[in-house]
């Protein structure tokens, strides 16, 4: 039960255990240290996932620990002891939520990709490596386990001993691969000026326009005119 | 932190399933994807590129090296992970109002689950649960996934419709000109400027606008360079 | 579960759109507070003249149905300065402290829009002191005697409204300066006045419920339960159902301290008292473009192949003579027949004709198209639409039983709509004199309402499956010359006609200030004045 797989697109969800400690000759923490250089990631004029093909939208983020549930609710077990007459002490106190806390600080890295029907994690985990290796080293440095990569197929051995299957994957877009889906969008937002453009005209001068049209855009090609990854100006 | 990128936000939800009853939570989702019909609320509502739904078993926390200590949990952990088009509070209102049920079916196992309505007490539920993005990266920034699917459209009907090109006269040209756009009627919308949807997709706007300039006197200092 | 609200405690304004009842002119009034203990007795005076929503008739113990009306609301701030305690003021709505101008950029307030531009009154508030707006006071005014007397409607409200003006000035000045009335409200040829003056767009002598671009409005606006008069009203304004039939709005939609459309009671400060029945009101002073409307419309109407009076029906949902609605008189001919229809009919007959409609039998947009007014402004069940592989190119459908209830995601966007048209067009030709609409929203929760249909709705066009593009009249339409705003008129999908782009739109309507004011029941204006607010 569960799949990484929907169509041609691909949920991969990492949680890798950051190092307990302190950054030598710094007074920072290995997880704060990751979380920092991803928030310089922020600063940057665009992501550095803009390199890693075939992703459509990724995240990063640290989890420090995980939340004790203390609003009141009202999910499947909560009320049912108040089913009995008198509720004794220790089945109220047993009924409480519970504290829970982790060992250890994970980096989240939960991605959507094109992987093609059969999933290919690691070819994209290893055309990530190939892409920005130095950014991964900084982030992925200061986990448990890190050392052992040194190249692209390590690195996919890491990410998938570090990686979680999902119960559900929902698409509610579109699978095809990236370039396929930035050509697309390209295409909208140019045919709705040409439509625009030549509305009234007559047929032969919208016809020559169209195969002129048709001509710029090369609506089979994917290698250009097109959007670039990441890309949020016209 | 930054839980927007362009017109899309990414939700992270981390909420307690006892660990006896995880399996249940997985059966359900199983359901789901086996009867569509279970996601044809989700589908309609047309906000969501990518969404994810993980558990986590109490022992399944990844052990990466002898030296990290061992997790000791009493709960399973149940994952949510959503790509979405709109504010938080749209995104979160426009699910307890269309499909409140289906909310409350994949929750429900969860400790302390709110139920989808009443909306205050959810709201106050998904908050307290969620976990702040620190960076968000997405390849089609000005696109909501009603754009993505709608480009599909487009995509394929114009290459469609570069075959006949050529073909009969100027005015049967038209003709089927003026049908490829009565096709593509609802595919049109313009995308760019990106709508402000909330105060920090301003804050996520000025940035941009920061960088654009950037970007242009890189451009400029380059181009004199070159003489 | 038939509820009877307490309309002696709820303010008239929020319940009866007062144009409709016959006060065709009115006078808004904006005062700054000076002194709180003065200003409070100042609140005490008015409320003893506050119009209510109670039922009116003349008959012993009924209260008799006033000459001129009088409604107050204040401003975050406006309630600071009268002391409403600190603990109370911290539960009121985040976007109501910020107020309207904070809100700009998720209004879409930009461009000539922009806050910069507002009337003076409006530009200095919230920037110093003593030119921050406090308080609003609303007048309107009948017309005893018309029109039996002969005389013009006008000018026989006009009377009336004076009158209750200087009752106004004449407790503001009772107040020993604890209350000064801000001037600024920019009038004809940029005169500044102390006052806001609106009143019914007049043709050959008889009031209209047209507005300065010609279209009849007032006819669309929402029904919720516990309005008495409001009964005979509900289809086509409460809610859609499962079963087409129609039923009230949740009261809480409208009103705090009443359960909503999502089974709780709306977010509301403590304590109940100061809450309850009273509700956020959102004022907005917008200008009319009539210049580049028309230029506009001409230049259009003169391709558009349905002529140019469709294609002004087109921008709004229906047709501008008599709001004969698009989905019931798509073209020429069925709007023949509606009107033969719509002479004929008595007055139900006729609320039946313009009111009760779905889009559920034109969900490609192909009558009424998905960037006009009405249907952008309240989608009735119209959103919960889908197109599937298989589905003719062009088309969406009804994705029946896809959401809880057909009207999901409308219901809860609703807004009241309170207002009237203001100044006069003297020149058709220009775009610079005073007129256009002052429009009062009132909800209960103004982000969730108002200003999710301003900006989702209105400023962006996702839901409708139109990218970014904007709501025609409304929409806050580029003022870059490499993005232009458009829409898309649809087509029937499996019929001959071509899609109709309009290009290039400009700028329609403008804002020109306004701001976020709580409208508090009977019993919270009392409060309020005697300082007695308890909020532990
Ligand atoms: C100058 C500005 C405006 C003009 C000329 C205008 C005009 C109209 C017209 C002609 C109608 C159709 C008649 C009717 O159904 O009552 C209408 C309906 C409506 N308008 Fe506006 N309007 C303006 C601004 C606004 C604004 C700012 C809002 C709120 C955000 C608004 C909300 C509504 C609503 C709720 C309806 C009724 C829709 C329905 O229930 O079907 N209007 N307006």
């Amino acid at each position: 039960m569960g799949s990484n797989i929907s169509g041609s697109a691909y949920a991969l969800t990492i949680l890798s255990p950051i190092r307990n400690g302190v950054v030598p000759g710094q007074e920072i923490a290995f997880a704060d240290k990751v979380r920092d250089t991803l928030q310089n990631w922020n600063l940057l004029i665009n992501s550095p996932m803009t390199k890693v093909p075939q992703t459509y939208l990724c995240r990063y983020f640290v989890l420090d620990d995980v939340y004790t549930q203390s609003l009141p609710g009202g999910s499947a077990l909560d009320t049912l002891i108040d089913f009995l007459p008198i509720v004794p002490d220790s089945l109220r106190k047993w009924a409480m939520p519970t504290e829970d806390h982790l060992q250890s600080r994970y980096l989240v890295f939960s991605c959507n990709f094109h992987g093609g029907p059969n999933g290919d994690v690691d070819g994209y985990l290893q055309g990530m490596w190939n892409a920005i290796s130095s950014n991964i080293r900084e982030v992925w440095g200061y986990c448990y386990g890190f050392e052992k990569v040194h190249d692209a197929a390590s690195f996919a051995t890491y990410m998938k001993q570090c990686q979680l299957t999902a119960s559900l994957f929902f698409v509610g877009s579109n699978d095809e691969p990236l370039p396929e889906q930035l050509k697309a969008l390209y295409l909208k937002q140019e045919f709705a000026r040409f439509a625009v453009a030549n509305q009234g005209l007559d047929a032969a001068t919208v016809r020559a326009n169209y195969l002129a049209f048709s001509q710029r855009v090369k609506p089979t090609d994917l290698n250009g005119p097109t959007w670039v990854p990441g890309q949020y100006r016209l | 932190m930054f839980n927007i990128a362009g017109k899309s936000y990414a939700m992270n939800v981390i909420t307690p399933v006892r660990w006896y009853l995880a399996w249940l939570n997985k059966v359900i989702f199983y359901a789901a994807l086996k009867i569509p019909s279970t996601l044809s609320g989700l589908i309609t509502l047309s906000l969501i590129h990518y969404a994810r739904w993980v558990i986590i078993g109490r022992n399944q926390f990844p052990h990466m090296a002898p030296e990290q200590p061992r997790e000791q949990l009493k709960y399973s952990y149940m994952l949510f992970f959503s790509n979405f088009n709109g504010s938080w509070d749209q995104y979160v209102d426009s699910f307890t109002f269309s499909i409140p049920g289906g909310l409350d079916m994949f929750w429900k196992w969860n400790v302390r689950y709110s139920k989808s309505v009443a909306l205050t007490p959810f709201h106050r539920y998904i908050q307290y649960n969620q976990l702040e993005t620190q960076h968000y990266y997405n390849a089609y920034p000005l696109a909501a996934s009603n754009d993505v699917k709608s480009a599909k459209t487009v995509k394929a009907a114009l290459i469609a419709f570069d075959q006949e090109l050529r073909k009969g006269t100027d005015a049967e040209f038209l003709a089927r000109y003026n049908t490829l756009l009565r096709g593509l009627q609802h595919d049109m919308g313009d995308m760019y400027p990106t709508p402000i949807v909330s105060m920090a997709a301003y804050q996520l706007e000025r940035r941009h606008q920061r960088h654009e300039r950037q970007l242009q006197e890189l451009k400029a200092a380059a181009s004199e360079g070159g003489v | 579960m038939t509820k009877q609200l307490d309309l002696l405690d709820i303010q008239g304004n929020v319940i009866r759109a007062y144009g409709r009842f016959g006060y065709p002119v009115a006078r808004y009034v904006f005062l700054n507070i000076r002194n709180a203990a003065r200003a409070r007795t100042f609140v005490g005076k008015l409320t003893k003249k506050v119009t209510t929503a109670t039922q009116w008739g003349d008959g012993i113990g009924q209260v008799k149905k006033p000459v001129w009306t009088v409604n107050v609301a204040f401003t975050y701030q406006g309630l600071k300065e009268l002391e409403v305690p600190r603990e109370s003021l911290m539960n009121f709505a985040p976007e109501f402290a910020a107020g309207m101008k904070a809100r700009r950029d998720i209004l879409g307030d930009d461009g000539p829009s922009a806050p910069e531009l507002w009337d003076p009154i409006w530009q200095e508030n919230r920037e110093t002191r003593d030119k921050d707006v406090h308080i609003f006071v609303s007048l309107n005014a009948s017309a005893p005697g018309w029109p039996a007397n002969g005389r013009d409607l006008i000018e026989t409200s006009y009377e009336q409204l004076e009158l209750a003006w200087q009752w106004l000035k004449d407790i503001v000045a009772q107040h020993g300066g604890g209350v000064v009335i801000l001037g600024g409200n920019v009038g004809d040829n940029g005169a500044l006045l102390d006052y806001q003056d609106c009143k019914v767009v007049m043709e050959q002598g008889k009031p209209t419920a047209k507005e300065h671009f010609g279209y009849t409005d007032g006819i669309g606006d929402p029904v919720f339960e516990g309005v008495p008069y409001d009964t005979d009203r509900v289809n086509g304004r409460g809610k859609q159902l499962e079963n087409q039939q129609w039923a009230p709005l949740a009261t809480g939609e409208f009103l705090l301290g009443h359960i909503d459309e999502a089974k709780e009671y709306p977010p509301a400060p403590n304590p109940v008292l100061l809450s309850r029945n009273g509700t956020y009101m959102i004022y907005r002073k917008l200008h009319e473009n009539v210049a580049t409307f028309d230029a506009y419309l001409d230049e259009h109407g003169s391709k558009y192949p349905g002529g140019k009076e469709l294609l002004a029906a087109k921008f709004v949902g229906r047709w501008r003579d008599n709001g004969a609605p698009l989905v019931k008189a798509p073209d020429a001919a069925s709007k023949a027949v509606f009107d033969k229809q719509l002479a004929v009919a008595d007055k139900e007959g006729q609320d039946e004709l313009l009111c009760n409609f779905t889009y559920d039998a034109d969900m490609s947009g192909a009558k009424c198209p998905f960037s006009a007014h009405i249907r952008r402004i309240n989608p009735r069940a119209s959103l919960q639409m889908i197109s599937e592989p298989g589905d003719p190119p062009g088309s969406l459908k009804n994705s029946v039983g896809a959401f809880d209830t057909p009207g999901a995601l409308t219901n809860r966007r609703r807004v009241l709509r309170r207002g009237l048209p203001y100044g006069d067009v003297k020149d058709r030709t220009r775009d610079d004199g005073n007129h256009g609409i002052i429009i009062m929203m009132l909800n209960s929760d103004i982000n969730r309402q108002f200003e999710f249909v301003q900006q989702q709705w209105i400023n962006y066009g996702n839901d409708f499956k139109a990218g970014n593009d904007k709501e025609i009249l409304l929409g806050n339409h580029s003022v870059d010359d490499r993005f232009p705003s458009k829409a898309v008129l649809q087509v029937e999908p499996t019929g001959n006609d071509t899609p109709y782009i309009l290009s290039k739109i400009p700028r329609l309507v403008e804002t020109r200030g306004g701001d976020y004011f709580f409208v508090p029941s009977l019993t919270a204006l009392r409060m309020i004045a005697k300082g007695l607010i308890d909020p532990t």
